[in-house]
């Protein structure tokens, strides 16, 4: 018997350390712009990082970041999806309706929008799974949801929802103290885990250690940070939530395991019976969920539902955050961390310009250079070089 | 035809855990198998060599599941099975290793080995995957075929081909197969990967399993194989023991020489 998995013991330890961070990397990139981004505001106007400013951000990135985590789900079993944005606005408005016009509990019709957003989407991925690709699907899907838009929306084009339940989902606070209990039982319960799951490789107790503080920090500053008067903002708390359950489930689960999979290799997933065509339909359903959440919140903050809702730049936005934040277009490689990290990248470029008072163009071209240079440093991270390769 | 050589004393006596019987498949005109009989032993690796197209594939593919043979029957330990899956034939103790591998590049190895298979915490835990349960067995696995991995967290994509070989033979045996496939395992390996993928398949004989290995390198072959099985554009043409045979026997019987002078 010999021991296979030794490779640092007795190794210098540049590359002992080397070891500790090898295969975790995947989030620097997305990190190395956003420091950049911050600190060039920074350096420009003090403001852009005070904690009002970016409790500004968050809030107005929830939208995105929300979106963005579902077209995480549905790019790692290697699809892509154009629809979500305008089918957000569907649901927005089709809980509006309910909510607001004809007064229904606001628990029910969220659960209405929500069911929507699901079964819309479902619909797309089984055509999808019939082998039409998703692109078409999807681009189809748009257009039809830009119609259908019309039609949940009543003869004025336009619902206010200023001063009911649906606005409160925007304005309401999560009171500070309940905010840091549950923050810590988060970070209590994944120090835990961390922990257990650590037991017996150095290596992985150095990296557990670290994360441990980096998820405290995270978390408790977080909570910190992103506190108003009253609170913290219910965005801020639903967004953290879809995030740590979308964490959870994509990296501990067997489902995580096979939604990568599926990505990775389909007729190798296939061959091992994971059920290929039933994956691509959850993701789907996932960003279903994600989209109906991601409009009623953008609803609530906005006060009203239009012609507009889930138009505009969003979709890119979303799509972009994703590919930036380092999720894959191809399939099988990312985490649902890029969805937030990539929507605070291009959030915070706008928040930028517009707190410096720079022209709009300025933030088109920003946006646009950081997604090319995202994904090009993501490939040369991936191939490990930075010449194409040949032939 | 040469003539068959007749089982030795030892195998005579005892049920062998899979028999192929009459075995024919067509695919529109062309005719992949045709009556092909084969019993295949635990603790034997039985080599099926062939010409191009001369339906080896397609005889492992019906073994493995994933193609249903035209007409024939096969039976395990006796009893006759229906192999419709994949999971139908890993459920009666059959793994295969594809050609390709089928590795998912973007997963780890640990990920890999248990593709499919993967242990989870009971409900009331919410399920979690049991990693370090995972990573131990892995661990041993890949030590007792010697399956050398400078990382388990590293994606198998970016590993050598014996590596790659090495984890998914070793995927067979996650499962604690009766059977392996091997569907060509050294065509595309180096000489010093070829003789590891070599070691393994006598490491899985000698861990008492069956091996059904196709090679068209006719040295592999003689050094591994306890019978060698000749398919000739889809019949069985001639089946060879150990020792029995020369490198010229084989080489008439896949090109059909006999058949000429006989
Ligand atoms: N799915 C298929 N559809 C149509 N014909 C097929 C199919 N699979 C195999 N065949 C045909 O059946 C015959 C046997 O093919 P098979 O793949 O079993 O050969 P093989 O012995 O594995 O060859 P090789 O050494 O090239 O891998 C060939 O003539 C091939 O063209
Ligand atoms: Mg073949």
């Amino acid at each position: 018997m010999s021991t296979q998995i030794g490779r640092t013991d007795g190794a210098p330890a540049w590359s002992r350390l080397a070891g500790i961070f090898e295969d975790r990397l995947s989030n620097i990139p997305v990190l190395m712009v956003l420091g950049a981004i911050w600190l060039f505001f920074y350096t420009r106007n003090e403001a852009f990082l005070s904690s009002q400013n970016i409790t500004n951000l968050i809030l107005q990135i929830a939208t995105t970041a929300m979106l963005a985590l579902g077209i995480v789900f549905v790019l790692l079993v290697g699809e892509i999806d154009l629809s979500s944005a305008i089918l957000s606005g569907v649901c927005a408005t089709v809980v509006a309706n309910y909510a607001v016009t004809s007064g229904w509990n606001i628990y029910l019709a969220l659960a209405a929008g929500i069911a929507l957003g699901m079964i819309a989407m479902v619909i797309q991925a089984v055509i999808v799974v019939f082998g039409v690709p998703s692109l078409i699907v999807t681009l189809g899907g748009m257009v039809v949801f830009q119609g259908l838009l019309l039609v949940v929306l009543p003869p004025e084009f336009t619902v206010s929802v200023g001063g009911t339940d649906y606005a409160e989902i925007a304005s309401a606070d999560v009171p500070t103290t309940v905010a840091y209990l549950v923050a810590g039982v988060v970070w209590v319960g994944y120090t835990i885990s961390r922990w257990i799951h650590a037991r017996g490789s150095s290596n992985d107790r150095i990296w557990a250690g670290v994360l441990s503080l980096v998820i405290g920090v995270a978390v408790f500053g977080g909570v910190t940070v992103l506190s108003r008067a009253d609170g913290l903002p219910l965005p801020v708390v639903i967004l953290g939530a879809m995030l740590i359950v979308a964490a959870y489930v994509t990296t501990r689960t067997r489902y995580g395991i096979h939604l990568y999979a599926v990505g990775g290799d389909r007729d190798a997933a296939r061959r091992a019976g994971i059920p290929v065509s039933r994956m691509i339909i959850y993701s789907f359903a996932i960003l279903g969920f994600c989209a109906a959440i991601a409009g009623v919140v953008d609803a609530a903050r906005l006060l009203s539902v239009s012609n507009s809702s889930g138009g505009g730049p969003l979709m890119l936005n979303a799509i972009a955050a994703a590919v930036v934040g380092g999720t894959s277009l191809f399939g099988g490689r990312g985490s649902v961390w890029s969805a937030l990290l990539g929507a605070l990248v291009i959030g915070s470029i706008s928040n930028g310009v517009q707190l410096l008072g720079y022209s709009p163009e300025v933030q088109n071209f920003a946006t646009g250079g950081v997604l090319v240079v995202a994904v090009a440093m993501d490939v040369v991270i991936t191939r490990g070089s930075l010449w194409p390769r040949r032939a | 035809m040469p003539p068959a050589v007749p089982p030795s004393a030892d195998s005579a006596t005892t049920t062998p855990f899979l028999q192929i019987s009459g075995v024919s498949k067509h695919f529109g005109g062309v005719r992949a198998l045709h009556e092909v009989d084969l019993d295949l032993r635990r603790g034997e690796v039985i080599a099926l060599v062939g010409d191009n197209g001369a339906g080896k594939s397609t005889l492992v593919n019906v073994v493995s599941g994933v193609q249903r043979p035209d007409s024939g029957v096969l039976h395990v330990n006796g009893v006759e099975v229906r192999l419709d899956s994949p999971r139908a034939a890993a459920a009666v103790g059959i793994h295969t290793v594809y050609q390709d591998l089928s590795l998912c590049d973007n997963l780890d190895a640990v990920k890999n080995l248990f593709l499919g298979l993967e242990e989870t915490d009971p409900w009331w835990r919410g399920r979690t995957l049991r990693r370090r349960a995972m990573e131990r067995r892995a661990r041993e696995v890949l030590d007792s075929m010697s399956v050398r991995l400078r990382s388990f967290t590293a994606p198998v994509g970016g590993m050598s081909g014996g590596q790659r070989q090495g984890i998914a033979i070793c995927r067979a045996l996650v499962s604690d197969p009766s059977l392996v496939l091997l569907d060509e395992p050294t065509a595309a390996l180096g000489v010093s990967q070829r003789a590891e993928v070599l070691d393994l398949i006598l490491r899985l004989k000698e861990d008492n399993r069956g091996v059904l290995v196709i090679s068209h390198d006719l040295k592999d072959v003689q050094h591994v194989a306890d019978r060698v099985v000749v398919l000739r554009l889809g019949s069985k043409v001639a089946e060879f023991s150990r020792g029995d045979y020369t490198s010229s026997d084989l080489v008439a019987a896949i090109t059909g020489a006999h058949e000429g002078v006989a």
